[in-house]
């Protein structure tokens, strides 16, 4: 029994790593792109200290989120407790608030395009169909 | 300044977001995982930012841990 427990420790501390080390990469990328563009550099040490907060900064926000969901007496998370979470400053609050509206427009038009699409397809099917009742009731 | 890198996959946040869940039945939605990887991105994106007026303001080319740890404080609370 002891070493099926160590096992599944040992696989979730792995797992943990791989998630720490995908956030590193994202990170770096963003670190990188910033620097260029204010044309300074980073230390390594620098880039692996803002991926450590960040990866932990996440628990706080699930943990968070989680627990306004539950409140709103819901189990699904939506963009209402995500803009909770961007409540303290109020800049941040309003570039939240923005791309969620981005956000829900762009699916907004991708689902207007897809339902043109198959009414379109629905029309083509019917047309003929529709002329021979009206010609007949004539 | 173009956006070479996109930022946080959804793949990615919500992996990150599940770890840290209490209830098994708690789920995200697409739209709140998009804006989460947005405000990850900014989380990522301001410490940065700030970490580099801070090394600026010393009159540094490089931005080290002591940059970072001045501007952390305030960073944390604004989130």
């Amino acid at each position: 029994m002891e070493e099926e427990e160590a096992a599944e420790e040992q696989q979730r501390f792995s797992y943990r790593q791989r998630l720490k080390a995908a956030v590193h990469y994202t990170v770096g990328c963003l670190c990188e792109e910033v620097a260029s563009d204010k044309e300074m550099q980073f230390s390594k040490q620098t880039i692996a200290a803002i991926s450590e907060v960040t990866f932990r900064q996440c628990e706080n926000f699930a943990k968070d989120l989680e627990m306004f969901a539950r409140h709103a007496k819901r189990s699904t998370i939506n963009t209402e407790d995500v803009k909770l979470l961007a409540r303290r400053s109020n800049s941040l609050l309003k570039y939240i608030t923005e791309k969620s509206e981005e956000i829900a427009q762009v699916n907004l038009e991708r689902k207007a395009k897809k339902k043109k699409k198959s009414e379109n397809e629905n029309k083509d099917s019917l047309e003929p169909a529709e002329a021979g009742v009206v010609e007949s009731e004539n | 300044m173009e956006g070479t890198c996109a930022g946080f996959r959804k793949e990615l946040v919500s992996k990150l977001l599940y770890l840290h869940f209490k209830d098994d039945k708690t789920k995200v939605s697409g739209d709140a995982l998009q804006l989460m990887a947005e405000l990850l991105k900014i989380f990522v994106v301001e410490a940065a930012i700030r970490s580099i007026w801070q090394a600026q303001a010393e009159d540094l080319a490089l931005v080290d841990l002591d940059q970072l740890e001045k501007v952390l404080p305030q960073l944390l609370l604004d989130f």
